[in-house]
C-alpha cells in the first residue's frame, strides 16, 4: 500500500508539469496581454514596453515558462503583474480556504442527499417514486448552475428574505458561526445539485446490482428484515463504485465553482481564476493551475486507496 | 490498466477544465466605461465650492453617522494613483488620498489641498501654497515636500507606471518653503491640471524607496495612507474594501463613519443585493435601468441621474478600401436609424450622438454635419460612389462584394444589440454584416496598435474634462495611439495643434469647435449616442450632487437622515 501510494506521487510529478506546460502554451496563445488593457491615450507605447521588459513579457515563450518552471519547483510563484508586488502564493492562500469549504460542504451535501434517493430508486424500481426520482435528478443536470442561482437568490434572498444574496459573511458584523453557515448554504447547494444528478444514478444501479445478488438472498432466507438487509449488507457494497466516481468529480467541483462563486460573490480561486484569466495575469493564472491539478491529482489519490479500504479484494 | 486510463480521463478533464478557463466568457470591463481617455485621475475633489444646496430646502442639518456600502462588479487591483488604470482602484484612492486642486460639476478647477494657486503670465510658472493645518492619517504633517515627493515620480526615468504622459511638459518641481511649491513647465500644455491633480503620497514613509520599486511597495495594497477623508481600514479580497472617517480631514471630519466598497462580480447579482440593501449605492447598468426605475416607484431607493461623459460610437477603419470614401461613410450613417436603436434598445435612455465631444463640455457645439437616417439617400449616395447590387442582392464594385465583420465587446448587451441592429438596417441597403462579439482582451488586441485587425467596431469613450480631441483623431496618434481607425486629416490636425498651443479658453474652444465640424464632415465614426449615468441610493441619502465623472464625488459631504 504504502509503496503503491509512492508511486503515484511520483507518477504525478511528469503529469504536473505536462499540465502546466499545456496551460502555459493555451494561456499564451490567447490574444492579448496584461498592458493591451491600458487603453488610454496618455499611455505612450514606450511606457508599455518598459513594462513588458520588466516582467520578462517579451521572451520567448520557452523561456518564460522555464523561468517559471524554475522559480514555481523552488516553491516562488511569482508576484502578480495586475497587482504589481503581490505575491501569487498570498493571493491564492486568502482565497483557498473559501473554495475548500464550499466544495466540501456540497461535497457532503451531494452526497447526504443522493444517496439515500438513489436507494430508494433501486428499492422501489419501476415505480412512480422512481420515476419521480429519476426525473428530477435528470432536471437537475440539465439546469445550468447560473440560473438555480440566480433563481434561488430572486426567491429565497430577494423575495421572502430568508437568505443572504451572497458574500462569506454579514458585512460590517461580528463574526458569528450561524452567520457563515447560513451564507454557505445556497451556494453549497447550488454547486451540489450538478453532481446529485449522476450520483443518484450510481447508487440506483450499484444498488440494483447488489440487490440481486446471492448473498442478499441468503440475508433475506434468514428471515432478517428487509432494511436490516439493505443496509447492513447491501449499502457497504453497493457504495464502493461512488467513491471512483467521487474522485473523478473533484475537477467539475473546481469548474462549477468558478460559476457558483460568481453568483453568489464567494471570493473563492474560481473568482481569482476568471478575473486573472480576463486580466492576463500570467503569474496568478499559472498559480492556480498548479493548485487545481494539485487537489484533483491528491482527490484521484485518496479515492483509490479509500477504494482499496472499502473492497478488500482490491490489492495494489 | 485502471489507472493508465484514469490518469488520461483526468488529463482530458483538466485540459477541458484550462480550456474552459481559456476561454470562458464574462463582462471584465465590459460595463458602460470602460476605455479611458485622458482620464482624470479620479481625485476627490474636496474644492471651496460655493455652498449650493439641493433644490429641496432642507431645514435640517447634517447628521454624523452610518455605513454606506458601495457595489462595484469590478476588483481594485492596488491604491496608488501613479500605477493603478482601473475604475475601482482610482475610486477607492478617491477616499484615501487627497491632492492639490479637483474639480466640480461643470468640470472647472477647484482648489483642494492647495490654499492658492497662481499662474505667471506666460503661464509657464505655477505656485502652489498649502493650506494650513493638513495631516496625513498617521498623524504627520503633509508638507510642500511632499507633494514635491509625489509629483515628481513619472519624472524620474526609473519610472514604470502608466501616467508619464500627463507630466511630459513638466520642467521642475520645487519647494521654496514649508507650504510653497513651484512648478516650471517646458511649454504650454492646457491640460496641465490633470497633473497637478494627482494624489500627494507621503515621502516619510516611501522616501526612501527606489522609483523603480515604488509599483510593488506594499504601501499599495496593504497600508495606503494619505490626506483624504477616509483612512484606509480593511481589503478583504474578492468580498470589500472599508475606509472609515478621518477625523482630521482638512475639510472637517466626513458624515459617513465607514464606506465599504463591496465587489459583486455578477451584474445580476449586485442588482439583487441592491434590491435587498446589502448593497446601498450602485450606478446601474443602462440595460437594467427600468428594472430599478421601479424600485424608486416603490420607495425603496432613489435615482439621480444625467449625462455620463461619454459616447458611443461605430467606428470604421478607414485603411480597409470599403471605408476609403468619405461620401461611403456618410451613406453609411443615414442607413442607420440611431433614434430607433435610442428608443427601442436604450428604452429612450440616451441622446443620438452627431459630435465627437459630450454636451456637457464648454467645447460642445451641435453645429456640424449632420447625416439623419435616410435609407433612399443612403442608397443613392452608394450608387454614386459606384457600388451596385449584384446577383445575391449584396452591393458590388469592380467585383468587391461590400462585406464586412462587425466588432465588438462582451458583456455589454447594449453594444451587443447595436451589432445585430446594424447588421439587419445594412442589409436592407445591401450590405453584409458579420457581427463578431469578443473577449475585451481579446478585442482590445485586435483593436489597438500594431494589429488593426477589425474592419468595423461599437465602442465607447469616456471622455475627459479637458476637451482636446487630439488623442482620439490626431494623425500623430495613428501608429502607437487610439486613432486607430488611421483618420487623418491634416486641417484637422493643425486645428488640434493650435487648440494645445494656448490657454485661452475662448480660442481653445472655437479651434475644437471646428476641428469636430471637420470630423463630423469625414465620419471616421458613426457617432451613435450620448449614455445617461444613473445612480442608485438610499432615499435618505442626502448631501449628494450629481458629477458626470466622478461617480463618489464629494463623498465626505454624503450624510444619511435619519
Amino acid at each position: 500500500m504504502i509503496s503503491y501510494i509512492i508511486r503515484r506521487c511520483l507518477m504525478a510529478i511528469p503529469l504536473l508539469f505536462g499540465i502546466t506546460i499545456l496551460s502555459f502554451a493555451i494561456i499564451k496563445m490567447a490574444p492579448g496581454g496584461p498592458s493591451s488593457l491600458m487603453l488610454d491615450p496618455n499611455i505612450s507605447k514606450g511606457d508599455l514596453a518598459a513594462f513588458e521588459e520588466k516582467y520578462g513579457l517579451n521572451d520567448p515563450v520557452h523561456v518564460q515558462y522555464l523561468k517559471w518552471v524554475g522559480n514555481m519547483v523552488q516553491g516562488d510563484f511569482g508576484n502578480s503583474l495586475i497587482r504589481r508586488g503581490v505575491p501569487v502564493s498570498e493571493m491564492i492562500m486568502n482565497r483557498l480556504p473559501n473554495t475548500l469549504l464550499l466544495m466540501v460542504v456540497s461535497t457532503v451535501l451531494a452526497l447526504i442527499i443522493s444517496i439515500p434517493f438513489g436507494i430508494i430508486s433501486a428499492r422501489k424500481q419501476y415505480t412512480l417514486t422512481d420515476y419521480t426520482v429519476t426525473v428530477t435528478s435528470f432536471l437537475g443536470l440539465a439546469t445550468p448552475n447560473f440560473w438555480i442561482g440566480l433563481m434561488m437568490i430572486m426567491l429565497f434572498s430577494v423575495q421572502l428574505g430568508w437568505m443572504p444574496t451572497g458574500g462569506v459573511a454579514t458585512l460590517n458584523a461580528p463574526f458569528s458561526i450561524w452567520d457563515r453557515i447560513h451564507h454557505l448554504i445556497m451556494p453549497a447547494l447550488v454547486l451540489a445539485t450538478a453532481d446529485m444528478a449522476g450520483l443518484t444514478r450510481y447508487t440506483r444501479s450499484s444498488m440494483l446490482e447488489v440487490l440481486r445478488q446471492d448473498y442478499m438472498r441468503t440475508a433475506r432466507a434468514k428471515g432478517l428484515k428487509e432494511n436490516k438487509v439493505v443496509y447492513k449488507h447491501g449499502l457497504r457494497n453497493g457504495l464502493i463504485p461512488i467513491i471512483t466516481i467521487f474522485g473523478l468529480m473533484l475537477p467539475s467541483f473546481i469548474g462549477g465553482s468558478v460559476v457558483v462563486e460568481r453568483i453568489f460573490a464567494w471570493p473563492g480561486i474560481g473568482m481569482l481564476f476568471i478575473d486573472s484569466a480576463f486580466q492576463r495575469d500570467y503569474p496568478v493564472i499559472m498559480g492556480l493551475t498548479v493548485i487545481s491539478a494539485v487537489l484533483v491529482v491528491i482527490g484521484n489519490l485518496i479515492a483509490d486507496i479509500l477504494y482499496a479500504v472499502f473492497d478488500p479484494r482490491i490489492e495494489y | 490498466m485502471k489507472l493508465k486510463q484514469k490518469s488520461l480521463l483526468f488529463i482530458v478533464l483538466a485540459l477541458v477544465l484550462s480550456m474552459f478557463l481559456a476561454a470562458c466568457s464574462g463582462s471584465t470591463g465590459g460595463n458602460e466605461n470602460n476605455n479611458t481617455n485622458n482620464t482624470d485621475n479620479a481625485t476627490n475633489n474636496t474644492g471651496n465650492d460655493p455652498e449650493d444646496e439641493e433644490e429641496e430646502v432642507d431645514s435640517n442639518e447634517p447628521v454624523y453617522g452610518g455605513d454606506l456600502i458601495l457595489g462595484s462588479t469590478g476588483s481594485p487591483t492596488l491604491f496608488n494613483g501613479y500605477y493603478s488604470s482601473d475604475t475601482a482602484s482610482s475610486a477607492i484612492e478617491g477616499f484615501i488620498f487627497d491632492s492639490l486642486i479637483g474639480s466640480d460639476t461643470s468640470f472647472e478647477t477647484t482648489l483642494s489641498m492647495a490654499a492658492s494657486w497662481d499662474q505667471s503670465d506666460d503661464y509657464m510658472v505655477n505656485t502652489f501654497v498649502l493650506k494650513d493645518g493638513l495631516k496625513f492619517h498617521d498623524g504627520e504633517p503633509l508638507t510642500a515636500e511632499d507633494v514635491v515627493f509625489s509629483l515628481s515620480i513619472p519624472l524620474h526615468e526609473d519610472y514604470d507606471g502608466p501616467r508619464k504622459g500627463y507630466f511630459e511638459k513638466i520642467e521642475s518641481i520645487e519647494a521654496t518653503d514649508e507650504k510653497t511649491i513651484v512648478i516650471t513647465l517646458s511649454d504650454i500644455d492646457p491640460s496641465i491640471h490633470v497633473a497637478f491633480g494627482f494624489p500627494i503620497l507621503p515621502k516619510h514613509i516611501l522616501g526612501d524607496v527606489p522609483v523603480a520599486d515604488l509599483g510593488e511597495h506594499e504601501f499599495n495594497t496593504k497600508n495606503p495612507i494619505g490626506s483624504g477623508p477616509f483612512v484606509f481600514d480593511e481589503w478583504a479580497d474578492g468580498q470589500y474594501v472599508r475606509v472609515k472617517a478621518f477625523e482630521d480631514y482638512h475639510e472637517g471630519r466626513p458624515y459617513l463613519d465607514t464606506i465599504t466598497y463591496k465587489i459583486v462580480p455578477d451584474a445580476d447579482a449586485l442588482l439583487t443585493q441592491l434590491a435587498t440593501g446589502d448593497v446601498h449605492y450602485y450606478t446601474v447598468p443602462a440595460s437594467d435601468y427600468h428594472t430599478v426605475l421601479e424600485w424608486e416607484e416603490a420607495g425603496d431607493l432613489k435615482i439621480e441621474s444625467g449625462l455620463a461623459l461619454s459616447y458611443t460610437f461605430l467606428g470604421y477603419n478607414l485603411r480597409n478600401d470599403l471605408f476609403k470614401e468619405k461620401e461611403v461613410r456618410q451613406a453609411l450613417t443615414h442607413a442607420i436609424d440611431r433614434e430607433a436603436i435610442v428608443a427601442s434598445i436604450m428604452a429612450g435612455d440616451g441622446e443620438v450622438a452627431h459630435v465627437p465631444e459630450s454636451p456637457l463640455s464648454w467645447a460642445y457645439d451641435e453645429n456640424v454635419p449632420k447625416f439623419d437616417y435616410d435609407v433612399d439617400k443612403a442608397k443613392q449616395m452608394l450608387e454614386e460612389a459606384g457600388w451596385t447590387p449584384g446577383a445575391d442582392g449584396i452591393l458590388e464594385k469592380d467585383g468587391v462584394k461590400f462585406s464586412f465583420s462587425l466588432k465588438t465587446n462582451q458583456g455589454n448587451k447594449i453594444r451587443e444589440d447595436i451589432a445585430v441592429v446594424v447588421q439587419e438596417q445594412f442589409a436592407q441597403i445591401g450590405i453584409e454584416v458579420k457581427p463578431e462579439i469578443m473577449e475585451w482582451s481579446a478585442f482590445l488586441a485586435d483593436v489597438n496598435p500594431p494589429a488593426w485587425n477589425f474592419d468595423a467596431i461599437i465602442l465607447g469613450w469616456a471622455l475627459s474634462t479637458d476637451p482636446d480631441p487630439s488623442g482620439i483623431f490626431h494623425s500623430k496618434e495613428i501608429e502607437e495611439g487610439l486613432n486607430f481607425v488611421a483618420y487623418s486629416n491634416p486641417e484637422a490636425d493643425e486645428l488640434m495643434d493650435l487648440n494645445m498651443s494656448t490657454m485661452d479658453r475662448d480660442e481653445r474652444a472655437d479651434y475644437i469647435k471646428q476641428a469636430n465640424a471637420l470630423i463630423a464632415e469625414d465620419q471616421p465614426y458613426t457617432f451613435l449616442y450620448y449614455p445617461n449615468a444613473h445612480r442608485a441610493m438610499p432615499v435618505n441619502l442626502e448631501g449628494f450632487e450629481f458629477h458626470a465623472r466622478l461617480e463618489y464625488y464629494n463623498i465626505h459631504k454624503w450624510w444619511l437622515k435619519q
